[in-house]
């Protein structure tokens, strides 16, 4: 059936190529049949890119090792869930993996927005056709899922640390963060394309642009738990090249997010606009380039690797197309609307829009740099946490603190007098606060504690700007507390679900902070019945057992856990062998209490043949914020993301005339 | 291998059938043209959310007056402007709408929404859906807020 997988994605680079040139022609001359054509040729092409993937499932589940990818990504001892991780274990798969979510997307946007926009849809389609172009080309002539070889017995296997159910769900909503960034990068491009100085690409793309960072944002976060409780190295984010692949076009994304609402309201910053949509799809494709190219183990086995020059040349006329287009098209996109005070909202968005770009780049310079230096001296010189850290107090405490400032400013302009009235609670309460944790001993972090302070401002300002919202609806409406609270809600969606998404931001941060800053690393080498002591735990290693599972061999040592006279339970850390794929993994033991946020974490470091153990052990308080951040930011989007009737009426009536002739 | 190469023919030949059902279904047809906005389209949607902007804006200035984020004097100097912005859109978007409303045909006109109030209504000073700014400080004792603009009949304020 590698034919079949085969075909399909020669049939999907034909329609790609159809609708980027037919579509452009088309769009340029006006051509209504042809233009309908082409769009149903991007649709065609997700059904193409379907059956592809159709047909590497099915190779996987028969496990097919005459398909060389599933032989070198599968084996016969792998459970068959993880089949699903090795559809996107391995580069061709998860090319496919990409293209398939791009198509689906592409297929879906022009179809919602056919109707309303139909002239916007018909340059949108060559553009995404473009990028359709690029990635079925990859998998069809440089590196295809569909190589065929004669079967061996059994397969290599999987990657141990891709055995694990956060790999299930978390590079798919990598991929779906991704590539939805490209929607509004086609939906901006194909305005300026159409010579269109509205906003309707925007409107088009609202909820497209916030779905991708909320699956960007959300995937990231899985990433790290599951670096937390797989990679057993003690931590979630190592600042590694591909977690920083994800956290740029996430940090450009939510720098468009604030800076849109300004032009939708004022009708300000529509380059800087349309500069960030590119960026956000150009540092999409960057990451993807960074994890494929084989560049970050080495500039050397990035010329060795297929991909890399042509990922590099792709970015290239990404960066050349925007920018030239966006130029062509100043008289369109320039606005003779200025900021009427330095405090107000739109002033508090730039603000934060240039602190999110500039800690964007500082990250991207971490990333080059080994290369560049590798490139140019033939040493690699790395970068490591203290850089990464530094501009994450630089640029991310005074982040924090705008995240509470915003919400109190007016839009256009606030007084001196008002602002000292809005802030008097919030910097009331986090002066207090600051006060009580630096007298009970949080000093020894500053950042630490400014970012608890600046924490409390933010929470404190949030829950003064609900209040003070229910009693303005209240008032207006003369509803009760409960139904004023729901109907300010449920009535500007996107700004409460901002200020929950907001909170989930807070409680990250202070889950960072206290897990990072006041943590506790103990490390010792115990034989069974000796203990350890860590921040009032008392570690006693029992004894050693062995099992053997579906896929691996694994060794545990039993550990009983007590605080003072209480026991707090038995942890059990160790290693499993996995003899096909020929890896040991490292896995931890964690002591969650969900009170107070703190973990105790635990490392079999190192197992002796005598039963003796190496362990290092790990106090994290507060780190289960992090992961309770992650429900609360998944509620906040969906809040910002929930269709508003009242907001349809009043598009319908705004772009009425499209739809009324489509 | 018969199977794939049949399937992946059959697979290309849907597709082709998709692709050009837009021609199949209209072979000859009268009018191949792009539904593009004319420039009158693209003035009246300008205006719109010029509009639009300028009514958000109201809505956006009382509601922070409500909640405190702006004292009375900045929202007496606000709120003029912004009456004034939503004023000229709306008195700029009159002979667009006219000439909107002339040059429709008969059948398509039930299916377009028709949002606006007769071009009588649309008078600034008396548009209901303006607020009236509060009167300068001391001429008279300051009258209860002003409604929260409707700009669209039927919709409810966002405060």
């Amino acid at each position: 059936m590698a034919e079949l997988g085969r075909a399909a994605l020669v049939i999907c680079l034909g329609l790609s190529v159809y609708a980027a040139a037919a579509g452009a022609y088309a769009a340029y001359r006006g051509r209504r049949r042809l233009s309908l054509s082409a769009r149903n040729a991007l649709i065609a092409s997700f059904v193409a890119a379907v059956v592809a993937v159709l047909v590497l499932v099915a190779a996987f589940l028969r496990n097919d090792f005459g398909f060389t990818y599933v032989a070198e990504h599968s084996s016969r001892r792998l459970p068959a869930l993880y089949t699903f991780s090795a559809l996107w274990g391995g580069q061709e798969g998860s090319l496919l993996f990409w293209l398939l979510i791009l198509t689906g997307f592409a297929a879906a946007a022009v179809l919602l927005n056919r109707r309303s926009a139909p002239d916007l849809v018909a340059w949108v389609v060559p553009v995404l056709g473009g990028v359709a172009i690029f990635f079925s080309f990859m998998l069809v002539a440089v590196s295809s899922p569909f190589d065929t070889q004669p079967a061996p017995v059994d397969g290599a296997g999987l990657n141990p640390s891709l055995q694990n159910l956060h790999m299930l769900i978390h590079p798919v909503l990598l991929y779906l963060g991704y590539v939805g960034l490209t929607i509004p990068f086609a939906f901006g491009m194909g305005s300026l394309l159409a010579k269109r100085g509205d906003e309707r690409w925007i409107v088009a793309t609202r909820r497209w642009t916030l779905a991708a960072w909320g699956f960007l944002g959300i995937g990231q976060l899985i990433g790290a738990h599951w670096a937390y409780v797989e990679v057993g190295w003690g931590g979630y984010y190592a600042w590694d090249p591909v977690e920083n692949a994800a956290f740029m076009p996430w940090l450009v994304s939510t720098a468009f997010l604030h800076s849109v609402m300004v032009q939708e309201k004022k009708g300000m910053l529509r380059i800087w606009n349309m500069l960030l949509v590119a960026g956000g799809f150009v540092l999409a494709l960057f990451g993807t380039f960074l994890t494929r190219s084989g560049i970050l183990s080495s500039i050397h086995s990035f010329t060795e690797s297929p991909l890399g020059g042509w990922f590099l040349g792709f970015i290239a006329i990404v960066i050349a197309f925007s920018l030239a287009l966006i130029f062509l098209r100043l008289p369109l996109l320039r606005t003779k609307t200025k900021l009427d005070s330095l405090a107000s909202r739109e002033a508090s968005f730039l603000y934060n829009n240039l602190l999110l770009v500039a800690f964007s780049l500082t990250i991207l310079w971490g990333v080059l740099y080994p290369i560049l230096s590798e490139a140019v001296t033939g040493q690699r010189n790395h970068v490591s946490g203290p850089y990464y850290n530094f501009f994450l107090h630089v640029f991310g405490l005074p982040l924090l603190l705008l995240m509470g400032i915003g919400p109190l400013l007016a839009w256009r302009k606030t007084s001196l007098r008002t602002l000292a009235r809005t802030w008097a609670w919030p910097a009331a309460v986090s002066l207090v606060v600051g006060a009580i944790l630096l007298a009970l001993g949080a000093g020894s972090s500053i950042p630490g504690l400014i970012a608890y302070t600046f924490s409390a401002f933010v929470i404190v300002s949030i829950v003064v700007e609900f209040v003070r919202g229910t009693r303005a609806r209240k008032a207006v409406a003369g509803e009760s507390w409960p139904t004023a609270f729901s109907s300010l809600v449920a009535r500007n969606r996107r700004r409460y679900g901002g200020y929950v998404i907001h909170a989930a931001i807070v409680l990250l941060a202070i889950g960072i902070a206290g897990s990072s800053a006041y943590d506790t690393t103990r490390e010792a080498k115990l034989r069974p019945g000796q203990s350890m002591e860590i921040r009032g735990y008392t570690l006693t290693y029992r004894r050693l057992v062995q099992r053997e599972s579906e896929n691996a061999r694994e060794v545990r040592a039993l550990v009983d856990v007590r605080r003072g006279t209480s026991s707090e339970g038995t942890l059990s850390a160790g290693k499993n062998n996995y003899p096909v794929e020929r890896q040991v993994s490292n896995e931890v033991a964690i002591r969650s209490n969900l009170v107070t946020g703190e973990d105790v974490y635990l490392i079999a470091q190192q197992v002796e043949t005598d039963g003796t153990v190496f362990f290092k052990a790990e106090v994290l308080p507060l780190v289960n914020l992090i992961w309770l951040a992650g429900f609360i930011f998944i509620g906040g989007t969906l809040i910002a993301l929930w269709p508003d009737a009242r907001e349809s009426r009043r598009l319908a009536d705004r772009y009425g005339y499209a739809a009324a002739r489509a | 291998m018969t199977l794939a190469l049949v399937l992946g023919a059959a697979l290309a030949l849907a597709c082709v059938l998709f692709v050009a059902r837009p021609f199949l279904l209209d072979p000859e047809a009268k009018n191949d043209e792009l539904d593009e906005p004319t420039a009158q389209e693209r003035r009246r949607l300008e205006l719109l959310e010029r509009r639009d902007r300028a009514l958000a804006a109201l809505k956006e200035v009382e509601f922070d007056h409500r909640s405190g984020k702006i004292s009375d004097e900045d929202y007496r100097g606000l709120v003029g402007a912004l009456r004034r912005q939503a004023a000229e859109a709306l008195r700029a978007l009159e002979p667009t709408e006219r000439s909107r409303m002339r040059n429709l045909e008969p059948p398509t006109q039930p299916d377009i929404p028709e949002p606006y109030p007769p071009p009588g209504e649309l008078d600034p000073p008396t548009h209901p859906d303006i607020p009236e700014p509060y009167p300068p400080p001391g001429e008279t004792e300051p009258p209860a807020p002003p409604q929260i603009p409707e700009p669209y009949p039927g919709t409810e304020p966002q405060v």
